[in-house]
């Protein structure tokens, strides 16, 4: 995948997270693609939204029981990096 | 059950005794990786009781608070607590570690069913050695600092919580009666029946899950099933799909995502019966799109953590409103001096119920002051009948209720007017731009430097997730009534205007 798909694709995440937190947080705010969703008051509530829109915007089944490690939700970089792989992207 | 003769009866107990001899070997629960009927459920509950009492040291007055996510091991470990002659306190999974402490000082805490994971981070003091309950959750002991503050009533078989004010959520106390009555009244309200199978996704220790299927399922002979992994709608509707669900208990976020574009097949649905939502208002065009989508009509519950459930709608073609009385429910609409009178009069929604609580141990006199001579519950919700039928319109009381958990705004506000620089500061319940309820908090700061991120984070580190504002707004000030209390529509016209501006 090349610099200006994933350019593209963390800005379609960030748009995800900020309908997923109803506003709450500002795209101001989005716009450090490696800030942890956490610490910016993206709440459980959130999460649930942003799975529901990651799995219908990118085709993907993300299954939280079969991730140990769930820090690839804490950035919309981490978000990305694990969306590129499991859509079998990766350059 | 054999051998329960060795064991603690009670209410409770009793009627699960009951539906475990009765439905030996139908399917009981089903969640993560197995399957129990009510003869290995009842096995598991029995083992357990014991393995309790030997990890407690002793059989009564015990108190084991549970601090857990839905799962198979949260049926058991909660009857088998009962079996044991202890007493369950359901927590908030989400609690922080400084309201698990409040209540260990107010209401005492022996011990915690915790997962695993989450007891190993537990930083509260005078842990004792875990003891394993299946692979992922333990009863973690808490050496005993004391007396608690308050004294339980006899009857007392069961205590939960609401938030309450300054970090400490109130205790509400249940007798058996009271959680078997609204048991029984659920079944027999809803036509609940040995064929029903109930996927509930709310959280157990929430009153909705907990009258709607822990021990109601089990008294029609019906199947409980989990979800492991978060409720999203794709691994909701197979299981919905691969289990013949007939009933869902949810909350309206799901509902809103199952009917946003993209959301499930309604063939995959087709087992459902009852779709049950609570915790917060279901919006209505939701309401519409999810019938209109699976033909199926959404029933808006209402409960009330104090009084157990009140209504439901039996009616799949009534589309407004939340229903009749349930069984042993009765409502009453008190009209305040100001409130037109008539046939559909509007005013405060008083609840008698045959399932309330006793009262909140650690809030001596708070219960029964909204208790009237008629044992009437004054709810603090606004409301009309029409038909019969309950119409909430608002709520007479200052709480913020954000997915279905109350929080008192003084909460917030105490602990913010405790930073340095702040001044003034309100909290009101509000909206994100998806429609959920969040507490919306106007600070007024003498500090220039006093910014959101830090007001957020004092919030984060000393209240539960639940209860950090959702949205952070700073004025000059707080307009307020000649006698100090905040004018909060003023409030929100003055912050529209200058969002708009």
């Amino acid at each position: 995948m090349n610099d200006d798909n994933l350019t593209a694709m963390k800005k379609r995440v960030q748009r995800l997270v900020y309908i997923a937190a109803g506003g709450k947080i500002s795209e101001e705010e989005l716009g450090h693609y490696d800030t942890d969703l956490r610490t910016i008051g993206l709440d459980s509530l959130g999460y649930l939204n942003l799975l529901e829109g990651l799995e219908r915007t990118f085709g993907v089944a993300i299954d939280l029981d079969q991730e140990e490690d769930h820090s690839f939700l804490h950035t919309i970089d981490n978000i990305v990096r694990y969306l590129v792989v499991q859509r079998g992207e990766a350059a | 059950m054999s051998g329960t003769d060795t064991l603690t009866r009670g209410p409770i107990q009793d009627a699960m005794t009951d539906g475990l001899d009765c439905h030996g070997p139908r399917t009981a629960v089903v969640g993560g990786s197995g399957v129990l009927s009510y003869a290995e459920l009842g096995e598991r509950i029995h083992a357990a009781a014991r393995g309790l009492r030997a990890a407690l040291g002793g059989g009564v007055s015990r108190h084991v608070g549970f601090c857990l996510g839905n799962r198979p091991e949260y049926v058991i470990l909660y009857f088998a607590t009962l079996y044991a002659g202890a007493l369950p306190l359901l927590l908030d999974a989400n609690f922080n570690t400084g309201e698990i402490e409040a209540i260990r000082t107010d209401c005492g805490l022996d011990a915690l069913v915790i997962e695993r994971a989450k007891a190993a981070g537990l930083e509260v003091p005078g842990k004792g050695e875990p003891v394993p309950f299946g692979e992922e959750v333990v009863l973690l002991p808490l050496i005993p600092r004391g007396e608690p503050l308050f004294e339980l009533r006899s009857a007392t078989q069961v205590c939960r919580f609401t938030s309450g004010t300054t970090g400490r959520p109130k205790c509400l106390e249940f007798s058996g009666h009271a959680v078997v009555s609204a048991a029984r009244n659920w079944v027999l309200g809803t036509g609940m029946t040995g064929e029903d199978r109930t996927l509930c996704l709310a959280a157990l220790s929430n009153g909705l899950a907990f009258n709607t299927s822990l021990l109601s399922t089990f008294l029609a002979g019906g199947e409980l099933h989990f979800l492991k992994g978060s409720p999203l709608t794709r691994p909701v509707a197979r299981r919905i799909a691969e289990s013949g669900i007939t009933r869902l208990v949810a909350f309206p976020t799901l509902y809103r995502n199952f009917v946003a574009p993209g959301g499930p097949d309604p063939a995959a649905m087709a087992s459902l019966r009852h779709a049950i939502s609570a915790g917060a208002p279901l919006w209505p065009d939701v309401r519409e799109e999810f019938r209109s989508r699976y033909g199926l009509d959404i029933s808006d519950y209402y409960g009330i953590a104090e009084t157990g459930p009140c209504t439901f709608e039996r009616d799949a073609g009534h589309h407004s409103g939340l229903g009749e009385p349930l069984p042993g429910a009765e409502i009453r609409i008190a009209p305040g001096p100001d409130d037109p009178r008539g046939p559909e009069e509007v005013g405060e929604v008083l609840v008698r119920t045959a399932s309330m609580a006793s009262g909140y141990l650690n809030h001596p006199g708070l219960f029964e002051e909204r208790v009237d001579a008629e044992g009437f519950y004054h709810s603090g919700d606004r409301g009309r009948l029409v038909d019969g039928r309950l119409h909430l319109v608002g709520r007479t009381q200052d709480h913020i209720n954000v997915a279905g958990r109350k929080i008192d705004p003084t909460e917030i506000v105490a602990v913010v007017s405790a930073l340095e620089g702040v001044e003034d500061a309100v909290a009101f319940p509000d909206e994100d731009l998806n429609r959920e309820a969040l507490v919306h908090l106007v600070v007024v700061a003498s500090k220039a430097e006093l910014t959101k991120a830090a007001v957020a984070e004092a919030c984060r580190s000393r209240l539960a997730p639940y209860k950090v504002p959702g949205r952070i707004s700073f004025v000059k000030e707080i307009p307020r009534t000649g006698i100090g209390k905040p004018r909060i529509a003023v409030l929100r016209e003055q912050l529209n205007a200058s969002a708009g501006s």
